[in-house]
């Protein structure tokens, strides 16, 4: 994968481009400013951008902002947002175009490096890709009042774990369960939920995140 | 007809307070003129005036005050000017662990004795009291002259009366003319006068002011200082003793990676888990000093993530562009933290709505639920700290909750819009 990294701390950027060349993928660029990230990313195109919040010159969301004006010149241009907090807000913002090719991650996650660079891959290829913290987030607000406390546990387990991106094959993985026992769960759930179910898996996690971005 | 009675009763009424206004102003004249009196009934001693004068100085500073208090009562209910009256409040009168009493000022041996010595000093030291005895002075010239007006008349049209001889008749029919003439006018003298001369003046409003801001910044260092103690704290035996532990096992991940490379996997997971660890307390720890949204995106979007964040059904509505001071921005914040927080745990609400304008140069927050109500600004209360958060600001906080809900809190500050 040809990748753009955007991230205005030298030793952090140092240790991303590190991270990504370690798992045989080219970094084409850096940027360390919002204005050098959007020139970056329109340029290059690059098959994924990974892309921090808070970057000068303003020291606010230079990042997120550079990032959501590339994917409007550039429609599904595959960001992955990596930040120190995860908020509902940006992750709507982010959602909001149901274009795919998303993820938002907080920075520990890259202490994972094998999920990590799998969630890369999936953006990627046009997935989405969330941290269990936003997902927990989003979950968790005006719950009652979605419907979503008439999925058991286990479906709400199986729910989070799509939201965050995964596929059947790896929720059965992280369940320790088999796969056909996942798909019994999905089917009852989208039926308890009323979304359409889809054999593509990223339009699948799409339509799970776009319910849970309802308001 | 009508405006004949109208007129009377205006009269009438013009009569008697008159003669209160006179009766008010004239009370220290009245008690000179009594010491006079006194001296000239005594007389002949070269030494006899001594006495009554020192009685009416005592007097005239006794009555001082009162005869204020009563001029400000009947202009408030005369005319519905309310005139401040600028008094200095004691302060509260603690026993030290000493047994002694500290009144502010000084030491005493019985709480008796140290409100004594405050109201003496208070007295004394206050602007207040050389204001009152200048209107004293001159409420006799400045009030009571125009005020004896109509009672003087109606003397003079009954002594003229009495007499049977024609001029005094002519003379006592004038008089009866003034009296009536002059009744429903001659005490409203009492409402300017009272109003330039028994106001607060520039110079005890601007002690006032200085006393609060001492009052203020003293609370607020105060709250700094125990701010930066919190986060010392927290770093302290937070993230501090978890990079010490991080590195240590680092080390001995070191030590052990040739001879025990499956521990040396397991100390190098366990920093891991660390730095993870240390990572989320940092994040918490960074959301209570000031929320990266808000300082991200400002105070609207930071509201709207609160809102999202909620449990209760919150709807947001801002307009407002414009980004406000930092200190500004994280106290109004902080203050629909905490109003939204007391929605969910006091008042059980389902559902809030914040609304915040641009109200001429202020800026006004709305917070309202639909809880139980019967919200109340407890002293030493989250919302009596909210208030004076705000006052840091010359902001304000006004809270509606009658028992049964539902809660409306106003938060209003002025700002310059940068």
């Amino acid at each position: 994968m040809r990748v753009v990294v955007a991230e205005d701390l030298y030793l952090l950027r140092d240790g991303l481009v590190r991270l990504v060349e370690a798992y045989g993928h080219e970094v084409v660029a850096t940027a360390a400013t919002g204005p050098e990230t959007l020139d970056a990313l329109l340029r290059w195109r690059p098959d994924v951008a990974i892309v921090d919040v808070r970057m000068p010159p303003t020291q606010s969301d230079e990042g997120l902002r550079a990032a959501l004006a590339a994917r409007r010149e550039l429609p599904g241009l595959p960001v992955l947002i990596l930040s120190q907090h995860v908020d509902q807000l940006y992750a709507r913002e982010l959602l909001a175009d149901r274009a795919g090719g998303i993820g938002y991650f907080l920075k520990e996650s890259v202490f994972d490096a094998d999920q990590f660079v799998d969630a890369l891959a999936r953006v990627a290829g046009g997935g989405t890709a969330m941290d269990p913290a936003v997902i927990a987030k989003l979950l968790s607000s005006g719950s009652s009042n979605r419907g979503l406390d008439r999925l058991t546990e286990r479906e709400q387990e199986v729910l989070g774990l799509m939201a965050e991106g995964l596929s059947n094959q790896a929720i059965a993985q992280r369940l320790f369960l088999s796969d056909s026992a996942i798909s019994k769960y999905t089917t009852s759930m989208f039926g308890k939920l009323g979304i359409v179910d889809d054999d593509n898996n990223n339009r699948r996690v799409l339509a799970v995140l776009t319910y849970l971005n309802k308001p | 007809m009508r405006q004949l009675g109208s007129w009377v009763a205006s009269a009438c009424v013009g009569f008697g307070r008159a003669c209160v206004a006179l009766v008010v102003a004239m009370l220290v004249p009245a008690v000179w003129a009594a010491a006079v009196g006194l001296w000239l009934w005594w007389g002949g001693n070269p030494w006899s005036w001594i006495a009554p004068f020192v009685w009416a100085s005592i007097g005239t500073l006794v009555l001082a005050r009162p005869v204020c208090r009563m001029v400000r009562s009947l202009v408030a209910r005369w005319t519905g000017t309310v005139i401040p009256a600028g008094y200095r409040q004691a302060g509260p009168v603690t026993r030290l662990s000493t047994g002694y009493w500290w009144n502010g000022y000084s030491y005493s041996r019985t709480s008796r004795d140290a409100r004594k010595d405050q109201r003496m000093r208070l007295w004394w030291g206050d602007p207040a009291t050389w204001r009152d005895l200048r209107f004293t002075v001159l409420a006799p010239v400045a009030v009571g002259v125009v005020a004896a007006v109509p009672p003087a008349g109606v003397a003079g049209a009954v002594l003229g009366f009495a007499q049977p001889t024609l001029a005094a008749r002519v003379f006592g029919v004038l008089c009866a003319a003034v009296a009536v003439g002059s009744a429903p006018y001659a005490w409203r003298l009492v409402g300017p006068v009272a109003g330039r001369l028994l106001r607060a003046s520039p110079a005890m409003v601007l002690t006032d002011r200085v006393a609060e801001l001492t009052a203020q910044r003293a609370d607020t260092t105060v709250a700094q200082a125990a701010e930066i103690r919190r986060i010392e704290r927290d770093l302290h035996d937070g993230a501090q003793a978890r990079l010490v532990a991080l590195g240590l096992s680092l080390v001995i991940a070191e030590k052990v990676l040739d001879a025990d490379p499956e521990q040396a996997k397991a100390m190098l997971r366990e920093a891991r888990a660390g730095a993870a660890t240390s990572l989320t307390e940092l994040r918490e720890l960074v959301r209570g000093i000031s929320p990266p949204v808000l300082t991200e995106r400002g105070l609207v979007d930071a509201v709207r993530s609160l809102a999202l964040d909620s449990p209760l059904d919150v709807a947001v509505s801002a307009d407002l562009e414009l980004r406000l001071d930092p200190p500004i921005e994280a106290a109004l914040y902080f203050g629909i933290t905490e109003l939204v927080t007391n929605a969910v745990k006091h008042a059980e609400a389902t559902t809030a709505r914040i609304s915040i304008a641009l109200v001429d140069t202020d800026i006004v927050v709305d917070v309202e639920d639909d809880g139980r109500g019967g919200a109340d600004v407890l002293a030493g209360g989250g919302l009596a700290g909210l208030r004076r958060r705000l006052a840091a600001f010359d902001g304000t906080l006004e809270i509606t909750s009658p028992a049964g809900g539902p809660t409306n809190a106003r938060m209003a500050v002025p700002c310059e819009s940068s």
